[in-house]
C-alpha cells in the first residue's frame, strides 16, 4: 500500500468508488514550516460551533426550581455524564465529570456528521489518535500522582519482574488500540456506506440509491456513533481509574 | 472489477498521522472541554447543589416546624386539660359556696322568723296586758258609775242585785 487511497473500478461501467483521505483544506505558514488544516479539523470547527451554540441554550437561565423543558435536558445530560464518572472512578475524580461529557459530546457529534453530507472527523486516525494522547497522558499523570515515583516505577514490575516489557506494551497498546477502534469503525462505515451506494447507483438506473443508504447511514452514523463514543469515553475512564494505585 | 489503491494530490492519505492535525485537535478538544466545563456543567452543578442545599434546609425546617408544632400541641392539650381540671374545681367550688350559703340563708330566715314572731308574742302579750288594764280601769269607772247611781237611788237589796248583775250583763256586753 504505497498510498493510502482506495479506488474501486467496475472496468464494465467505467465507474469508480473512492475513499480519500481528509482534504487539505487550508495551509499556512507559521513558526517556519507550513501548516495542514485538513477536512478534519475544519468539520471540527464546525462540531464545535454546533456544540458552543448547544452548550449556550442549555445552560443559560437555569433555576432552582426548573420551569423548563430545555433545563430538564440539560440536568439530563450533565447528570448522566457526573454519574457515568462517579460509578466507573469514584469520588476522587470529579475533575473528570467534565473532560468525560465534553469528550463524549465531541466524539458522537464527529461521528454523525456524515448525516449532514460531511466528512466524519473521527474517520481521520489523527483525530483519534489525538483523543487517544489525552488518554495516554491522563493514565501517566495519574499513575505519577498517585504512586508517586516510585509507584510508578514499581507498576511496571507487577505481579512480577518478567512482567515489564508487556506492561511498558500495555501503556501503549491500550491508547493505540482505542485510537484504532474508532478509527476502523467509522472508516469502515464510511466505506461500507460508499461501497453500497456505489453499488446502487448501478442498479435501476440510480433509483434503487434512494433509501436503502438512509437505513445504513441509520446504523452507522446514529447507532454505531452513540456505542462507539460510549467505548472510548467508558475505556478512558477504566484506564484511568486503572491506573490509580491507591 | 480490481481494486486499486490511487493517490490524489490535494487530499492526505486515508491512514496516515498528521502532527498538525493532531495538534489542532488537541485545541479544539481542550476548547470543547472548556466550553462545556463553563457553559453547561458548572452551571447544572451549581443549580443541582443548590437545590439540594434548600432541599436540605427546607427539609430540616419543616422537621423543626413539626417538632414544633407536636410541642404547641402537647402544651395545648395539657393546657386543655388543666382548665378542664380547674373548671372542675371552679363547679365544685361554686356548688359547695351555693350549698353554704343556701345552709346560711336558710339559718338566717329561720332566725329572723323566730325572731319576727317572739317580737310579735310579745306585742301580743303587751296589748292583752294594755287591754286588761284598760278594762281594768274602766270596771273601776263603771263600779264608781254604779255606785254613784246606787247612792243616788233607794233601792232594796234585792234591786240592788239585779242592778250589779245588770250592770254585769252590760260589762259583759261590751
Amino acid at each position: 500500500m504505497p498510498n493510502g487511497y482506495m479506488k474501486l473500478l467496475a472496468e464494465e461501467t467505467a465507474r469508480t468508488f473512492t475513499v480519500d483521505g481528509p482534504l487539505k483544506s487550508i495551509t499556512f505558514d507559521f513558526l517556519g514550516r507550513e501548516w495542514v488544516i485538513s477536512e478534519s479539523v475544519v468539520v471540527q470547527w464546525v462540531v464545535m460551533v454546533v456544540l458552543a451554540i448547544f452548550f449556550f441554550v442549555l445552560g443559560r437561565n437555569l433555576k432552582v426550581k426548573p420551569t423548563s423543558r430545555r433545563q430538564m435536558i440539560a440536568e439530563y445530560i450533565v447528570g448522566t455524564f457526573t454519574g457515568q464518572v462517579d460509578d466507573a472512578m469514584g469520588p476522587n475524580y470529579k475533575a473528570y465529570r467534565p473532560y468525560i461529557g465534553s469528550l463524549f459530546c465531541f466524539i458522537f457529534l464527529s461521528c454523525i456528521m456524515g448525516i449532514f453530507g460531511l466528512r466524519n472527523p473521527t474517520s481521520d486516525v489523527s483525530v483519534t489518535g489525538a483523543w487517544a494522547i489525552i488518554t495516554f497522558v491522563l493514565v501517566f499523570w495519574t499513575k505519577l500522582k498517585t504512586g508517586g515515583v516510585k509507584g510508578f516505577l514499581k507498576s511496571y514490575v507487577e505481579p512480577a519482574p518478567f512482567m515489564l516489557p508487556f506492561n511498558i506494551i500495555g501503556d501503549f497498546a491500550n491508547p493505540i488500540a482505542q485510537a484504532l477502534r474508532l478509527f476502523g469503525n467509522n472508516v469502515s462505515g464510511m466505506v461500507i456506506g460508499g461501497l453500497v451506494y456505489f453499488a446502487l447507483g448501478g442498479i435501476a438506473g440510480g433509483l434503487a440509491s434512494i433509501g436503502i443508504p438512509a437505513v445504513l447511514s441509520l446504523y452507522f452514523d446514529l447507532f454505531s456513533a452513540f456505542i462507539q463514543s460510549y467505548i472510548f469515553v467508558t475505556l478512558t475512564m477504566a484506564y484511568v481509574s486503572m491506573a490509580d494505585a491507591s | 472489477m480490481c481494486m486499486k489503491l490511487l493517490a490524489e494530490g490535494n487530499t492526505l492519505q486515508l491512514v496516515n498521522i498528521n502532527f498538525d492535525t493532531i495538534i489542532f485537535t488537541l485545541i479544539n478538544t481542550l476548547i470543547i472541554f472548556l466550553l462545556y466545563k463553563f457553559l453547561l456543567h458548572n452551571k447544572v452543578m451549581a443549580v443541582l447543589d443548590e437545590r439540594k442545599e434548600k432541599v436540605n434546609s427546607e427539609m430540616n425546617a419543616a422537621e423543626a416546624a413539626q417538632a414544633e408544632a407536636e410541642a404547641v400541641k402537647q402544651e395545648y392539650a395539657q393546657r386543655l386539660e388543666q382548665s378542664k381540671e380547674e373548671a372542675s374545681q371552679i363547679v365544685a367550688a361554686a356548688v359547695k359556696r351555693a350549698g353554704e350559703r343556701e345552709a346560711e340563708i336558710i339559718a338566717q330566715a329561720n332566725q329572723e322568723a323566730a325572731a319576727i314572731r317572739i317580737k310579735a308574742e310579745e306585742s301580743i302579750e303587751l296589748e292583752k296586758k294594755k287591754a286588761i288594764n284598760e278594762i281594768k280601769d274602766q270596771i273601776a269607772d263603771i263600779v264608781i258609775m254604779a255606785s254613784e247611781k246606787v247612792c243616788e237611788k233607794e233601792i232594796s237589796a234585792k234591786e240592788n242585785e239585779a242592778l250589779i248583775n245588770k250592770f254585769i250583763a252590760e260589762v259583759g256586753n261590751e
